[in-house]
């Protein structure tokens, strides 16, 4: 649905995205990572059609984002992750706008509204809403004219849970419908949970792609922390012999009290693959 | 271009000037003010307060209601009716005893001099004018002078209806009157000097002939309503289009409707049918409320439509360039305080051709001309350029836009 092939983007002499290669899959919630810089904005920039390719091809939908910007529009919906409402307009009229836009009927924006809980916050102003409302009536916004593609910047910051929890129960059925979702988030659980897959850039290239337990399993470290009896405490490393000969001999020697192994942790596996810490 | 993806796109524009009221109380205060020019200075009542020069009222004011008084109260010509005012200088303003005039006043007082018994009849006039400015009462004097002269001569002939009087002067030629009596006093001097009665004169006959040039006197009150419908103009399209315009692109939402399938040329389109129609609409509300006959005229709305257009064309390209609603107010004044200067100094300092190329320059000329119904060939000409101005500036704003309107 979404292919990236050989994307550069360049600001001045730096390379915000060099030589980025992606296919992303219809019906596909593809998250996409990275730390700061790394040039993800700069990627959903080129896909909005915001910033013109250095060098590269991109298409959504089989049509050059560039050539056929006018086709590629109405295929797609766009969450910022910088809210942007008529401030003066109730939830409702933003969204009835909108739709008018859209050419989708007004009751449409009403379903948006009442598919992200804000029916009964339609009618208040936009200048009275809290942040995560204010994200949640970007997403119905988003939803209007129900695109093939959906592209989110950080869809459920500043979301409570049961709001985030809205917000990916929309995702996936999103998805099954067969709309490609692509989607940056600082939050690993929700990658873990929600990406079918993940694609991990760092300085404008791309470090990882897979899904997240396959990244998962191919990049933690496999440690077992031991407490003895003394009640000192032991890390030993599984991936190495000596790690493993040593585990076994201090628990066939009883010197061990307590005894875990590290969870699979995401967060960890982004570290290690971009060697920098999270955004 | 599609008329639903307009209409909605026309319609936000009103319901944002509905939601954030600013713009509506200061289009109704131009409305008042209109009326309010309308009111207090009816046309027909002053035909513009230019004439008057510097001077808006002058107090014509008497120890005593004398025959003198009465006539000139009855005599007041249609024009100066508003800005003379008759009262007792008993009843004068006064602070410590001394009396006070407003700013823009002057005073005619009249007093019955008759401090010495057997002296001969007098009336003391005092002429009361601004410091520095003696002619500012001079229509007021011309009026005065020539109502006490007709007084005087009526009450010699009611006294002495068998003698040869000498006739009225010919009060039509203006103030010439004045001169050519004093010319034929001083003549009659020298005459009767002389002594002998021969056929020329010592002193030659004066003949006076008062010619306008075509022109007339500024017209302030025209000039006041032309800008009023010039800022009208001005402030929906070189104030309110950029400074809402920029307020949407700082909050994204100039990019939301980009990324919708409005297109840039729709969005643009939205804009150019919204803007300038308020504009006119306002000026010709203002226009109207001073002279309705004015919306007759063709020549007045052509003139709208290529002020507004010249307008619009700066407000866009202002709102294109600027980046923040801070940055397009900050350019808008720019623009109109240095437009101003340009012309300004060009006046000043008589440089040709560099004033034809702001719309500032024909605008007010032509909408003046409109206004006060004084329109010659010229002011034709000053429209084409407008219309000229107008076609460029919109051209300009609209590459602009397409390039980098909404970033």
């Amino acid at each position: 649905m979404i292919h990236l092939s050989g994307l550069r983007v360049l600001y001045g002499s730096f390379a915000a995205v060099d030589g980025l290669d992606l296919d992303i899959r219809r019906g596909e919630l593809f998250g996409l990572l990275g730390p700061n810089g790394a040039g993800k904005s700069t990627t959903i920039r080129v896909l909005i059609g915001q910033r013109r390719p250095s060098a590269g091809k991109v298409t959504v939908g089989g049509f050059d984002v560039v050539r056929e910007w006018a086709k590629v529009k109405p295929i797609f919906g766009y969450v910022p992750d910088r809210e942007n409402h008529f401030e003066e307009f109730t939830g409702r009229r933003n969204l009835e706008f909108f739709a008018r836009l859209y050419g989708v009927p007004r009751r449409r924006a009403q379903d948006c509204l009442a598919m992200v809980e804000l029916d009964e916050a339609a009618d208040l102003p936009v200048r009275g809403y809290s942040l995560g409302m204010r994200k949640k009536l970007l997403l119905a916004r988003a939803l209007l004219h129900e695109p093939q593609v959906l592209y989110l910047d950080e869809p459920t910051a500043n979301l409570d849970i049961h709001s985030a929890e809205v917000v990916h129960r929309i995702l996936r059925e999103r998805v099954k419908l067969g709309a490609t979702i692509v989607l940056t988030t600082h939050d690993m659980d929700e990658v873990e949970r929600i990406c079918d897959r993940v694609g991990i850039v760092c300085r404008g290239k791309l470090v990882a792609l897979d899904s997240p337990l396959a990244l998962k399993q191919e990049h933690t470290e496999r440690m077992v922390d031991v407490t003895r009896p003394d009640g000192e405490r032991v890390v030993f490393d599984l991936d190495a012999d000596s790690g493993r000969r040593a585990l076994a001999d201090l628990v066939v020697a009883g010197g061990v009290a307590a005894m875990r192994t590290r969870e699979f942790d995401f967060h960890a596996t982004f570290l290690k693959l971009t060697g920098q810490a999270f955004e | 271009m599609r008329l639903y993806v307009l209409h909605a796109l026309v319609v936000k524009e009103a319901q944002r000037h509905l939601a954030n009221r600013g713009g509506i109380v200061l289009a109704m205060l131009l409305v008042a003010a209109a009326v309010l020019l309308s009111v207090f200075a009816p046309e027909e009542a002053t035909g513009g307060t230019g004439m008057v020069g510097g001077v808006h009222h002058c107090f014509v004011e008497f120890d005593r209601a004398s025959p003198l008084v009465e006539h000139l109260k009855e005599n007041v010509p249609p024009e100066l009716k508003l800005q003379i005012v008759f009262r007792e200088l008993a009843k004068a303003d006064e602070i410590n005893g001394i009396i006070v005039y407003p700013t823009g006043t002057g005073a005619l007082q009249l007093r019955q001099d008759t401090r010495v018994p057997d002296r001969r009849p007098a009336v003391k006039v005092d002429i009361w004018h601004p410091e520095g400015d003696p002619s500012a009462l001079a229509p007021y004097e011309a009026w005065f002078w020539k109502e006490s002269r007709r007084f005087f001569a009526a009450r010699a002939r009611e006294k002495l209806s068998t003698a040869d009087l000498p006739p009225d002067p010919d009060f039509g030629a203006g103030s010439s009157w004045l001169v050519l009596e004093a010319h034929a006093r001083l003549q009659e001097r020298v005459e009767a000097a002389r002594g002998t009665k021969e056929a020329r004169p010592l002193v030659p006959d004066l003949v006076i002939d008062r010619k306008g040039l075509g022109g007339r006197v500024l017209d302030f009150r025209a000039a006041i309503a032309t800008g009023m419908v010039v800022f009208a103009l001005y402030f929906a399209c070189v104030y309110l289009l950029p400074t809402l315009n920029c307020e949407e692109r700082e909050r994204g939402v100039l990019l939301a409707q980009a990324l919708s399938p409005a297109s840039p040329a729709e969005i643009i389109t939205a804009k150019f049918l919204f803007y300038p129609t308020a504009g006119i609409v306002l000026a010709a509300i203002i226009a109207g409320v001073y002279k309705v006959a004015v919306l007759k005229s063709l020549f007045f709305w052509l003139s709208l439509l290529a002020v507004a257009g010249g307008f619009l064309g700066i407000g866009m390209t202002v709102a294109t360039l600027a980046r923040t609603q801070r940055a397009a107010f900050m350019g808008g004044m720019c623009y109109l305080l240095s437009v101003s200067m340009v012309l300004l100094i060009c006046s000043t300092n008589g440089i040709p051709f560099l004033p034809y190329v702001a719309v500032e320059y024909h605008g007010p000329r032509i909408l003046h001309a409109a206004l006060a119904g004084e329109v010659q060939t010229y002011h034709w000409h000053h429209l084409l350029g407008a219309i000229g101005l107008a076609a460029a500036w919109l051209a300009a704003a609209g590459w602009l836009f397409r390039r980098r309107g909404w970033q």
